[in-house]
């Protein structure tokens, strides 16, 4: 089947009047153009992958003329788009996938399904892991330059000197020092990774603690008096720095790093063309998740450490719930009722928007020493 | 099925010596409904591939908007190879991680080796990338190229470095004018910012403005007088001051935008403004979220209130550059975008853009583009035919138009 079509050879405006002629050939359709003003020359023949195919936009309507690039020969301009790709189906010409989508819902229906498992199971499954193996080649000499810079930055911010009597600090840090001596085997993520742990202390904060990649772990004195006013006693705060500890050995920083950047350039490039609030929304929403995931894993690692150095988990829980109920006195103060209903009716959304799991799940776990999302130990 | 080219019929034998002028209207012939299939296919395979489909989709997105602009009767063609904006892009992710993992790491001499070369190279990627799209444009048969060469690229874009300089002096000569700093009651030095301070800081602004517009009109004007169809070279008509007026009426419009908005939400808000400082006192940690809340508010209010003056500018400098343009004595080009209509229509397109999350963007963008399109009117004197072409070389440069497309300068508009 022949379709008339006008060639312009790349030399000049004019058009040349031709036949194009459509025959299946290696790889797809190849096409050949015979010129109607000379007939005796030999037609222009050119295989598959010698031409740009124009992508068909629309089943129905049809767009008034395509263009079909013959790249160094010229274009070729078809008013008969309808014979055109009833010619072109004819020589055995294929759709892309994305043409395929372009045309039928039915495939664009079936792709979504299949993006939309995909990407739960990538950013569930699939970014985790790759940022555990990723780390494993990450230098902890480079891991302690960080934690070194990022300490001074906070020095010089947010944080002050304690004001803990230097033999209280000693007797935590000797606890401190025989708990990291303590981590079996069985518990090291990374074999082979043995950062210097080293505890800090600091004020300024409210009660916290914090690791810091390649070993070194903060504590703040609020903390210390948290435990002290709520007559906990320091198996509580062996517990708090247990849970550190566990973020240095998963080696949760670096990790993060990773994985933050592989959803900044993944979702922003996948979902960056529909707006910025959508893929801020989900690099955010899944950040949040993967840091909650983070907490529990240290938390299993504090669980599994100290039943290996037969400490009590209670006081640990104790000292977490203790916090919270008086972190949220605080903050009610400027809260009325009708907002805080709000809050608990939206539970489920606002666990969503948190970074840490569920403070009474969490202490819950804690006092009973072992959690359902935990690795068994053997 | 074959019709003679409707430009044909203006040059018959006896009107040589004076060809006949004819006005071909340019059309899009495209639909939102369309091009939305075209867009959330893209999205959809970017999504499972993580992102790697970008240049994929860049290449269906500009071939959809180009086979649906018709110029006197033939529509236009994105010929771009596949292979080298692939490579581009793969160059732009490397480029990214790099530079991602130099900030990351905290490597400051890195980073600002980074900036340092981003900005000197900057030149360079805007002119790789004009040629790059350029040369991948076809129209019957010919392409457009954008012939400068590096040197000019470079002259043109003096104002970046002017720019610099505007600044160096003005930190000098702030440092110079300020007087000794007061020792204030807490024992801290309080700096003092007097009047020739302020004035200082305010010519280095107005001048930076000017140098902006002038590296606009320095750019706009070198990609139309060094751009070619075929062999003819383009014709530029506006100069620097048609520019700086625009840029002065945008100034004005955009103040009476504000003073609109501005007047609409006080009378609006004053009530809630005076309920929410009486209760101030109780609020204690939540005075403190509002504000920053409001802060975040206050930048998509910005970003809002300056979309109709950010339509206003764009309508006004497509119609000066439009109207005139032309092609060496063939062809010219006549604008007839009504400013108003434009400025309503990107409103409109705004709202319902934030209202649907996002997904009335393609629908948006095909209106715009429309608008600008069948506003455009071609007149060619002679024939259509008449062009002559030559065979020139795709360039190279897939890095520089994918750098282009990453720092915002987009391939249809």
């Amino acid at each position: 089947m022949l379709v008339p079509g006008r060639w312009f050879d790349g030399l000049s405006s004019k058009p040349r009047p031709v036949l194009v002629g459509l025959r299946p050939g290696p790889g797809g359709p190849a096409l050949a153009v015979h010129p109607l003003a000379q007939p005796a020359t030999p037609p222009l023949e050119l295989s598959h992958a010698q031409v740009g195919w124009p992508e068909a936009w629309n089943a129905r309507r049809p767009p008034p003329r395509v263009v079909v690039d013959l790249r160094g020969h010229g274009s070729l301009e078809i008013d008969a788009v309808a014979d055109w790709q009833a010619a072109l189906a004819a020589a055995g010409g294929r759709a892309s996938l994305a043409e395929r989508m372009q045309t039928r819902w039915g495939v664009l229906l079936a792709v979504l399904a299949v993006s939309i498992v995909g990407l739960v199971l990538f950013y569930r499954y699939g970014t985790p892991w790759m940022a555990a193996q990723l780390t494993r080649h990450v230098p902890v000499a480079w891991e302690a330059a960080i934690a070194d810079n990022a300490l001074r930055q906070m020095d010089d911010g947010m944080l002050k000197p304690s004001k803990l009597p230097p033999e209280r600090q000693a007797a935590l840090r000797a606890r401190f020092d025989a708990l990291a001596r303590q981590v079996p085997p069985a518990l090291q993520r990374y074999p082979g990774y043995a950062p210097r742990l080293t505890l800090a202390f600091r004020s300024g904060l409210g009660a916290n603690a914090f690791a810091l990649p390649g070993g070194a772990i903060v504590m703040t004195d609020a903390l210390a008096e948290e435990a002290a006013a709520h007559k906990l006693g320091d198996d509580a705060l062996v517990g708090v720095l247990a849970h550190e500890i566990g973020h240095v050995v998963h080696r949760h920083t670096t990790r993060m790093v990773v994985e933050q950047g592989v959803l900044n350039v993944g979702l922003g490039l996948a979902l960056g063309d529909v707006s910025g609030v959508v893929s801020t929304g989900s690099t955010l929403l899944t950040g949040l998740a993967y840091q909650r995931n983070h907490e529990r894993e240290a938390d299993c690692f504090a669980i599994a450490l100290m039943a290996h150095g037969q400490l009590p988990t209670q006081p640990m829980a104790d000292l977490l719930l203790a916090i919270s109920r008086d972190s949220r006195k605080e903050g009610e103060a400027g809260k009325d009722a009708k907002e805080e209903k709000a809050e608990k009716a939206h539970g489920p959304l606002w666990s969503l928007l948190s970074s840490h799991p569920d403070t009474e799940a969490r202490a819950r776990e804690l006092k009973q020493g072992h959690a359902p999302h935990c690795p068994r130990q053997p | 099925m074959y019709q003679p080219d409707p430009g044909g019929r203006s040059a018959p034998a006896f009107v040589q010596s004076a060809p006949q002028i004819t006005a071909h209207p340019l059309r899009f012939t495209g639909s939102g409904g369309e091009y939305f299939r075209v867009w959330i296919v893209n999205v959809l395979l970017g999504i499972v591939t993580l992102g790697f489909y970008t240049p994929w989709a860049r290449r269906r997105t500009a071939q959809y908007f180009y086979g649906h602009t018709m110029v006197a009767d033939s529509p236009l063609e994105f010929t771009a190879p596949q292979g080298k904006m692939v490579k581009g892009f793969v160059m732009l992710v490397l480029l990214t991680l790099a530079y991602q993992i130099a900030v990351r790491t905290g490597q400051d001499t890195a980073v600002s080796l980074f900036l340092l070369g981003g900005a000197l190279l900057a030149p360079l990627i805007w002119g790789s990338a004009m040629r790059f799209r350029l040369s991948a444009t076809r129209w019957r048969g010919l392409r457009l190229q954008f012939t400068a060469g590096w040197g000019e690229v470079y002259k043109a874009s003096w104002p970046v470095f002017a720019i610099a300089l505007v600044w160096i002096v003005a930190v000098l000569g702030l440092q110079a004018l300020a007087p000794e700093p007061l020792p204030s009651a807490s024992g801290r030095k309080i700096p003092q910012v007097t009047a020739p301070m302020w004035a200082l800081a305010a010519l280095a602004v107005v001048l930076t403005v000017l140098c902006i517009i002038r590296l606009e009109y320095n750019y706009k004007s070198l990609l139309v007088l060094r751009g070619q169809v075929g062999v003819e070279p383009g014709r530029w008509k506006p100069v620097y001051m048609d520019f700086v007026k625009v840029w002065l009426a945008t100034v004005g419009f955009f103040i009476v935008c504000v003073a609109v908005v501005g007047a609409l939400l006080a009378a609006l808000l004053g009530g809630s403004f005076a309920l929410l400082a009486s209760q101030s006192r109780q609020l204690g940690l939540w005075l403190f979220v509002l504000i920053v809340a409001g802060f975040f508010l206050l930048i998509a209010l910005l970003f809002l209130i300056s979309a109709p003056a950010r339509a206003y500018r764009e309508a006004r400098m497509f119609h000066l550059m439009w109207s005139n343009i032309g092609v060496s004595h063939v062809a010219r080009f006549k604008c007839k975008l009504r400013t108003r209509g434009y400025v309503l229509l990107r409103v409109k397109n705004l709202l319902l853009t934030v209202l649907t999350l996002g997904f009335y963007r393609p629908f948006a963008r095909v209106s715009e583009y429309r608008m600008k399109v069948d506003s455009v009117t071609l007149h060619i004197k002679g024939s259509v035919d008449q062009l002559a072409g030559q065979l020139a070389r795709q360039q190279q440069g897939g890095l520089g138009d994918a750098l282009a497309d990453a720092a915002g300068l987009d391939l249809i508009g």
